[in-house]
């Protein structure tokens, strides 16, 4: 009887989650499927409205014009070393940290702990900010891309709780067998915590990958942006009004280019996603569960 | 050494604090001893003297990074302007979405270019306060052409509208010989012909033709607006608004001089705003203007309007030709869309908004005065923005490359350079591929340059618009810094209510009939408080300045 009323609540439940699910899955496909479209579509199409999943006046000439901007290209390749080597820096820096901090043992640990909470609540500032960088002689360089944001204080905790969850045990074994702190963290720890680290991996690459503020505030040359200030420019336009209002030779981007430059720019972080897939999940839920 | 590092920033945010704190600048005397900053100057540079440094000089720039031509190093325009001038400029590139934000963020820092271009009018003043930009009228001896410019079009009294309380300004406005009415609406005359109206001349007319319009086609609003978001009725109540005698929109200022009063009165609460505002709801009950005007993309605007759900549009002469007419002509070949000449309101025949014939312009850092370069950086200026050769090399390149010139002095694109479609299909652009026309360098100028872009069908909406008669500038009325610290904590909230309310008021969601109410809180918000005290600033600025 009991079996029956919660085989039909769970049946009941499924269902209604498989309807809910499909849903939010509709709503997230559908504007990357109509971005798709558009980005196959003919400029006047997309302008009369009649574009939604399917493209009209399908044409691959988009893909040809965006494809043949140098601009783009040396962007685009800015983004990726920029992500390869802020990514490498950042997980370098924050397992250290995480480690040295999910040691009980430490002196000090509550005030360096302290120290990275505390930036997340405060900040210098803006000005401040861009005066530290200029003056460290960082601006125009990767550099003020990179070391700024080298920890994410929110990866650090999740990490942190995710080593302090490791058997004190294997450690002391390890100890006991003679090998040294460094040895331990890279011969025992590291390899016990691929899962963490290819979580923590996909959260940085994600998000320097995305991230355009660095870059607009500390570069000054074209060449050196990232590829998504070149969409942010060519998305947002004009943002305020006085600039929309007074200048009238003002040319608009088309939108099927808008859509190209999406698309293409989303391409290889979507790609990474099922590859860190099966680490993502269980690495996200070690560190929580335990923290 | 990072120590060190870190100790200059804190000195720096000191300074810069302490320089926002206590505003005022020490007194300067007009025309300090130039003679040591005279490196690469030209010793009589006068108008028409094509400027030409004694010895190589570079000078940085901010550099607005337009999306439809983004920054080349190889354009043409930059290896021509060091061949002619002698002169290099070093971009700092910011892209155009974030402009405005890296700019002032820049100014804060004390890190800004020495020439920061593509500042409207207005935009300057929150910087006066903090001693880092440059007072220009001071130096205006060095800048042969812009004196000659402003004498001979007569645009004293525009410049005085950007005078600080100190009585100097501190932008280098971009100069129009006439003024440039940009935006007006786009009708469908095709339908006009089928039901056999004229062209509507005033406000009262197209709301006949609307009507018209919406009796044969009962199903759609015959007018779907755009340019609504951020600032509902951006081009429109800009237009209309004008027109009434209290522009809003785009155009909307919390104080709008009365020439009538002789005084400056709270436009949100003004009569004329009122009536503007009541006319647009009367569109709005009577369903011939889409309420969705207001809040919709212009994306969506535009398809309406492509898909034959409305005919009218407000429009510039740009959007007519790029994103009206090519949609419309391939869902409608027998479609006939025209710009026609703004309405006329209860003002009469006057020109619609732009209420002065000054553009964006240029800031100067004051840093700039250390340069040995100083003097060599104004002629350089002056010749590039405001001599006639420089503004035409700036927007039409190089004769016989990029231009040719003919006879009658009227310029076109090479054979092989296309620019706003005046050349479909030419391998290259005049934008993307040289540099010129560039938003930042090429503006203002003669009417007979401004217009050489045109098309005639645009030259003749001009014509039509210059015939009417231009209001006299408002006067001006600058703010002391304690004031205008006062006043920017007062105006965008007033704004914002404005705005809310505007809205409210046009759909229907808030009765006309409220209006009192709706002024009495704008009065609990100071509009009356803000009002005096422009009017203060003016009177006091006219016994002190004459």
């Amino acid at each position: 009887m009991v079996t029956v009323d919660r085989t039909r609540g769970y049946r009941l439940f499924q269902g209604l989650n498989a309807v809910i699910l499909t849903g939010v899955v509709i709503v997230t496909l559908y504007p990357v499927i109509n971005i798709i479209a558009r980005s196959l579509s003919d400029e006047n199409a997309i302008r009369s409205g009649s574009v939604n999943l399917i493209p009209r006046g399908f044409t691959f000439q988009t893909y040809q014009y965006v494809a043949s901007d140098p601009t783009f290209w040396i962007n685009y390749r800015n983004t990726v070393v920029y992500t390869v080597v802020a990514t490498l820096i950042a997980i370098i820096l924050t397992t250290c940290y995480a480690y040295v901090l999910s040691k009980p043992k430490l002196k000090g640990r509550k005030a360096l702990i302290w120290v990275a909470v505390f930036t997340m609540f405060f900040s210098g500032g803006l000005i401040p900010n861009y005066i530290l960088i200029s003056s460290l002689g960082l601006k125009d360089s990767i550099w003020a891309i990179v070391l700024p944001n080298a920890i994410s204080v929110f990866n650090l905790l999740v990490m942190k709780a995710f080593f302090e969850g490791l058997p004190a045990e294997l450690e002391e074994a390890a100890a006991i067998d003679g090998m040294n702190t460094y040895g331990i963290l890279l011969r025992i720890v590291l390899p016990l915590s691929k899962a963490v680290l290819a979580a923590m991996v996909l959260f940085y690459a994600v998000a320097f990958w995305n991230s355009w503020f660095s870059a607009f505030l500390y570069m000054t040359q074209s060449d050196l942006f990232p590829v998504t200030v070149y969409l942010r420019n060519l998305i947002a336009g004009a943002t305020s009004a006085t600039s929309v209002g007074a200048d009238a030779t003002n040319m608009t981007v088309a939108a099927n280019i808008k859509s190209v430059t999406i698309v293409l720019t989303l391409l290889p972080i979507v790609l990474i996603y099922p590859f860190v897939q099966r680490f993502f999940v269980s690495g996200v839920t070690l560190g929580a569960v335990k923290g | 050494m990072y120590q060190m590092n870190r100790r200059t920033a804190l000195i720096t945010i000191g300074t810069a604090l302490a320089l926002a704190g206590c505003g005022t600048d020490e007194p300067e005397k007009k025309g300090d001893d130039l003679s040591a900053k005279r490196d690469g100057a030209m010793a009589n540079f006068a108008v028409g003297t094509q400027f030409a440094a004694t010895a190589p000089v570079s000078f940085s720039l901010l550099y607005n990074n337009h999306s439809f031509y983004p920054i080349k190093n190889d354009w043409l325009f930059w290896s021509e302007l060091t061949k002619r001038t002698n002169t290099t400029l070093v971009p700092s590139v910011v892209p155009l979405s974030d402009y405005e934000s890296k700019r002032s963020l820049m100014i804060g820092a004390g890190d800004a270019p020495l020439i920061i271009p593509k500042t409207y009018p207005g935009q300057e003043t929150s910087f006066v306060a903090s001693g880092a930009i440059l007072p220009v009228s001071d130096y205006l001896d060095l800048m042969p052409n812009f004196k000659d410019k402003v004498a001979k079009w007569n645009l004293g009294p525009d410049l005085d509208t950007l005078r600080q309380s100190d009585g100097r300004f501190y932008l280098l406005p971009g100069l129009h010989e006439g003024y440039w009415v940009e935006y007006s609406l786009a009708m469908r005359t095709d339908i006009l012909e089928e039901l056999g109206l004229e062209i509507p001349t005033t406000w009262d007319e197209l709301h006949t033709v609307l009507k018209a319009m919406k009796a044969k086609y009962p199903d759609q609003y015959p007018m779907s607006d755009r340019w609504g978001v951020p600032t509902p009725g951006g081009a429109l109540l800009r237009v209309l608004g004008s027109q009434f005698g209290a522009p809003g929109g785009w155009a909307y200022q919390n104080a709008t001089w009365d020439p009538k009063a002789q005084k400056f009165a709270f436009t949100g609460a003004m009569e004329q705003y009122k009536q503007a505002l009541t006319y647009l709801h009367t569109l709005v009950a009577e369903k011939l203007l889409d309420p969705e005007s207001f809040t919709q993309p212009d994306d969506m605007a535009i398809q309406k309007l492509a898909s034959g759900k409305s005919f009218v549009i407000s429009t510039n002469a740009q959007t007519l030709v790029n994103e009206y007419r090519p949609p419309l002509a391939e869902a409608n070949p027998r479609a006939k869309l025209v710009k026609i000449p703004v309405p006329i309101g209860p003002m009469g025949p006057i020109k619609p908004d732009p209420k002065t014939r000054l553009e964006n312009g240029i800031m100067i850092s004051k840093k700039a005065l250390d340069s040995k370069n100083f003097v060599a950086m104004m002629q350089f200026i002056d010749w590039l923005w405001y001599s006639d050769a420089g503004q035409a090399f700036a927007k039409w390149g190089i004769d016989g490359v990029t231009t040719t010139k003919d006879g009658s002095g009227k310029y076109k694109p090479a054979s092989d350079v296309d620019f706003i479609g005046l050349n479909p299909g030419a391998p290259k652009h005049l934008q993307k591929d040289f540099g010129f026309s560039n938003g930042v360098f090429a503006y203002g100028g003669s009417t007979e340059l401004l217009q050489s872009t045109f098309s005639e069908e645009e030259v003749a909406f001009q014509k039509t618009m210059n015939a009417r008669t231009a209001l006299p500038v408002e006067p001006p009325h600058p703010l002391t810094d304690a004031e205008r610290e006062q006043a920017t904590l007062w105006e965008t909230p007033l704004k914002d209510h404005v705005t809310q309310n505007t809205l409210k008021f046009i759909l229907g969601n808030r009765d006309l009939g409220e209006w009192d109410a709706y002024v009495k809180e704008l009065e609990a918000q100071n509009s009356k408080a803000y009002i005096d005290m422009v009017n203060a600033a003016y009177e006091r600025y006219k016994k002190q300045h004459g």
